[in-house]
């Protein structure tokens, strides 16, 4: 179903939502200057969302040496904790964001997978460094290693470098943090609330 | 006490055991007949003179391609071609294998190095790991990697690589998995794609070709 196609609340009016154009909600601004509050009108997605990217907590999950740069990164001097993204989590069901930071082995994409698994929707991936995005110099004799961690888990931003610098690896999680922005859910306003919305002031 | 000296002496207590002796290589080396190499090992650690103490390195060796003299020449070694398939050959390995022993004396601080070479269908050397116990895991690894058995060996399982896995991959003719269980080992363009769709009833004669649909991202859209 639709929230879209709901009905509106019994009292509602159509007409009166014509009269309204242009016009003041007396009952709405008297509300406003009697309590001297600001009032912030939102979606829930837009609301959800900036809680998930404001507080990525990433797994402990270090592969290589990309994981010293993600070690750097968290770090004093890169400090990843300005993005909110500094809560290193030691178990995946407190943690929202896996950096695959080095190479995947054989015997290591099966603990992945595992991890990822156990982590709670929703969950980003980022591939950081050539090896997770590709295998890396492993690509030709790497018998052991697992050509590209796409193969495994379902990766949102690819963080290219040998190993990355950590300040590539903060642009990488900003660009996520631009994806779960625009991310829409499946929750959507129905029609007579958006376009009551539309007709309250704003007020400075 | 230099190489060429430890070498005298070794040759002066069982000459039968050193089969040659090659002193123009980066180190000098001493080939060792295999049966003999557990002797030879606990001669050189127990003799006061040499008091090898230490067992520095044991590495396995594939000498397929490589002259009597041990130098290279060029063999191409299969990998992954530029999609990620992995490459075959019909050619067969030829080379002996084997095993190179780098000693140290803490006491005396001399190195030397001892090798053994053994035919490839019976890559069988008898373990030094009750001469040295380091020796275990290098064996173990040497058996791993390269896939020559050491008899006598306490514990003699896969170290490096799983338990089920086939074959030994720095022999020379290891051809490279295409996956390993469920894990794709093969490139991304030629290994199927978890997320793809299942291909449709019609591409069903389309089983020859192996790459089509992988990377289609419209095929990996919500279902």
């Amino acid at each position: 179903m639709s929230f879209e196609n709901t009905t509106p609340p019994p009292g509602y009016d159509p007409a009166q939502e014509q009269r309204l154009d242009f016009e003041i909600d007396e009952q709405l601004s008297q509300v406003i200057v009697d309590d001297q509050k600001n009032v912030l009108l939102t979606t829930i997605d837009e609301i959800f969302n900036w809680a998930r990217l404001s507080s990525l907590w990433p797994v402990t999950f270090g592969l290589a040496c990309c994981a010293i740069e993600m070690m750097a990164a968290s770090a004093t001097r890169y400090d990843i904790d300005r993005f909110g993204a500094g809560a290193f989590r030691a178990t995946p069901r407190q943690a929202d964001l896996m950096i695959v930071s080095g190479t995947v082995t054989a015997k290591m994409a099966e603990r992945l997978k595992l991890i990822y698994e156990q982590m709670p929707e929703p969950k980003w991936v980022v591939a950081m460094g050539s090896c997770a995005i590709g295998g890396g110099p492993y690509f030709k004799y790497g018998y052991h290693v697992v050509k590209g961690v796409d193969l495994l888990v379902p990766v949102d931003v690819y963080i290219p470098g040998c190993p990355p610098r950590p300040e590539v690896l903060l642009d990488g999680l900003m660009r996520l943090q631009d994806k779960i922005r625009g991310r829409k859910g499946k929750f959507k306003a129905p029609k007579w609330i958006s376009n009551y919305a539309k007709k309250i002031p704003y007020q400075t | 006490m230099n190489e060429a000296a430890i070498h005298e002496l070794l040759v002066a207590k069982m000459a039968d055991a050193v089969v040659g002796w090659n002193a123009e290589e980066p180190e000098a080396v001493a080939d060792i007949a295999p049966a003999r190499i557990a002797e030879v090992a606990t001669f050189l650690r127990d003799e006061q003179a040499l008091d090898f103490d230490q067992l520095m390195c044991l590495s396995g060796i594939d000498w397929d391609g490589l002259d009597e003299a041990g130098k290279g020449k060029s063999v191409a070694i299969l990998g992954y071609d530029e999609v990620g398939r992995p490459e075959t050959s019909d050619r067969v390995a030829e080379g002996d294998l084997g095993v190179i022993y780098h000693l140290y004396s803490h006491l005396h601080q001399h190195k030397f190095t001892v090798r053994v070479r053994v035919p490839r269908d019976a890559a069988e050397v008898p373990t030094v790991s009750h001469v040295w116990p380091t020796a275990a895991w290098h064996e173990r690894e040497a058996w791993d990697l390269v896939g020559v058995r050491f008899a006598g060996h306490a514990d003699l399982r896969r170290i490096l690589l799983d338990d089920e896995w086939e074959g030994h991959p720095l022999r020379k003719d290891y051809q490279m998995p295409d996956t390993w269980g469920s894990v794709p080992l093969a490139g991304k363009d030629y290994a199927k794609n978890p997320y793809a769709k299942d291909p449709e009833p019609e591409a069903a004669d389309g089983a020859e070709q192996k790459p089509a649909s992988t990377d289609d991202p419209k095929s990996t859209g919500d279902a």
